[in-house]
C-alpha cells in the first residue's frame, strides 16, 4: 500500500489519458492482502487498485532530462479516483490522492 | 468464645466429615497452630478426629478467622453463625477461593506457571476497562467504532460495520468489522481494548448461525451495506 510499481495497461476507455499497451507507473491504493496499522488494526480490501501516477516513455532521453525521477510522484495522471483510500497515503506524500478520494479508511 | 465454640462444634462436624471427600490445599499445620494458641487445643482435638486428611484446615481456618474476628470485636453470635451457615451452604466452590483467601492472609500461594500470562491479561484488561468499558460483541452485531487516529487527524474517524469474527486472545482481543465503502468491501480488525479507540456501541444485531462470517465475502455486497 503506497508503493509504486509498473504496469501495462490491459484494458482502457477509449478516450482515457492513457492507451492500451502502455507501461505506467502506480501507486498501490488498495490490496486484498491485509495491511497492518502501528495500533494493532489491520485493513484489507476487496481487491486491488492502483492510481496511475506517471507513463513510461519508450524513447530514450538523456538522463538529466528524464522526467520521470522516483521522487516526482505525486501527481496522479487522472482526475478522478474511485473507492476507498486507505491512510496510508499520508505518509507516503500522496496527498493528491487523498483529496480526490471518495472515502478515506 | 467458649460458649459459641460450643454452640459451633454441630456445624464444624459436619463440615469436617463433608471435607475429606474434597482435595484441599495443604496448608502448614504447624503455623496454623501457631497462630492461634487460644483455641489451638480444641481444633487440634477435632483434627485429630480424622487423623491424615488435611482438610479440616480449611475450614478450621475460616472458623478459626471468625473467632479472631469475635475476639476482636466482641462481636454478637448471630453474624458468626450466620458466616458459618454461608459456609456450609456454598462450601464446594467457596472453599477453593476462601481457602486462597486464607492462605493469602497466612502466605504467599505459589502462582503456576501456566497461570501467568492468564492473570497478566486480566489486569490489563481491568485497567483498559476502566478507562473505557468495552460493551458485549458478539458475532452478527452491527457496530460503530469510532477511532482516534493520531496521524495529524482532529476529527474522530468512524468505522460501520458488522462483526465478521471475535478473536478472543486476553488485552489483543480483535473484532473483524466488514462493510462496503464507495463500492469496494473493506474488511478493518479492530483491538477492542485498545486506547485509540473513542467509543464502541452497538447499532443492531444480525441473526447469523455461524462464529466467522467469511461467507460474506463471496455474497452481494448488498448483505455487507450498513447506512
Amino acid at each position: 500500500l503506497g508503493d509504486i510499481i509498473v504496469g501495462s495497461v490491459k484494458e482502457a476507455i477509449p478516450k482515457g489519458k492513457v492507451k492500451k499497451g502502455k507501461v505506467v507507473y502506480g501507486v498501490v491504493v488498495r490490496a486484498a492482502m491485509q495491511k497492518g496499522r502501528v495500533d494493532g488494526s489491520q485493513v484489507k480490501f476487496d481487491d486491488n487498485a492502483i492510481v496511475v501516477v506517471g507513463i513510461k516513455e519508450k524513447k530514450k532521453k538523456k538522463p538529466e532530462e528524464n522526467k520521470k525521477n522516483k521522487v516526482e510522484f505525486n501527481q496522479p495522471t487522472g482526475t478522478r479516483v474511485f473507492g476507498p483510500v486507505p491512510h496510508e497515503m499520508r505518509n507516503k506524500k500522496q496527498l493528491k490522492i487523498l483529496a480526490l478520494a471518495q472515502h478515506m479508511v | 468464645m467458649a460458649t459459641s465454640f460450643n454452640r459451633l462444634p454441630p456445624q464444624a462436624l459436619h463440615m469436617i466429615t463433608r471435607n475429606p471427600t474434597q482435595s484441599s490445599k495443604k496448608l502448614g499445620f504447624s503455623t496454623f497452630l501457631s497462630c492461634a494458641p487460644s483455641v489451638d487445643s480444641s481444633f487440634s482435638r477435632l483434627s485429630l478426629n480424622h487423623s491424615g486428611s488435611k482438610f479440616g484446615l480449611s475450614l478450621d481456618t475460616r472458623v478459626r478467622k471468625e473467632f479472631i474476628v469475635r475476639a476482636e470485636d466482641n462481636a454478637e453470635a448471630e453474624p458468626e453463625e450466620a458466616a458459618v451457615d454461608g459456609i456450609v451452604d456454598a462450601e464446594g466452590n467457596v472453599e477453593e477461593v476462601v481457602e486462597v483467601g486464607e492462605a493469602k492472609s497466612m502466605r504467599k500461594p505459589r502462582i503456576k506457571l501456566g497461570d501467568v500470562m492468564g492473570i497478566l491479561n486480566k489486569k490489563a484488561i481491568e485497567v483498559s476497562e476502566k478507562v473505557r468499558p468495552v460493551p458485549e460483541i458478539r458475532t452478527g452485531d452491527i457496530v460503530e467504532i469510532k477511532l482516534e487516529v493520531p496521524e495529524n487527524r482532529r476529527r474522530l474517524s468512524i468505522y460501520k460495520g458488522i462483526v465478521m469474527s471475535r478473536q478472543n486472545a486476553g488485552i489483543h482481543t480483535t473484532i473483524r468489522i466488514r462493510r462496503i465503502i464507495a463500492g469496494i468491501g473493506v474488511e478493518i480488525v479492530f483491538p477492542i481494548y485498545s486506547p485509540n479507540i473513542k467509543e464502541i456501541k452497538v447499532m443492531s444485531h444480525r441473526k447469523v448461525r455461524r462464529a466467522r462470517l467469511y461467507y460474506l465475502r463471496d455474497k452481494l455486497p448488498r448483505l455487507s451495506t450498513f447506512k
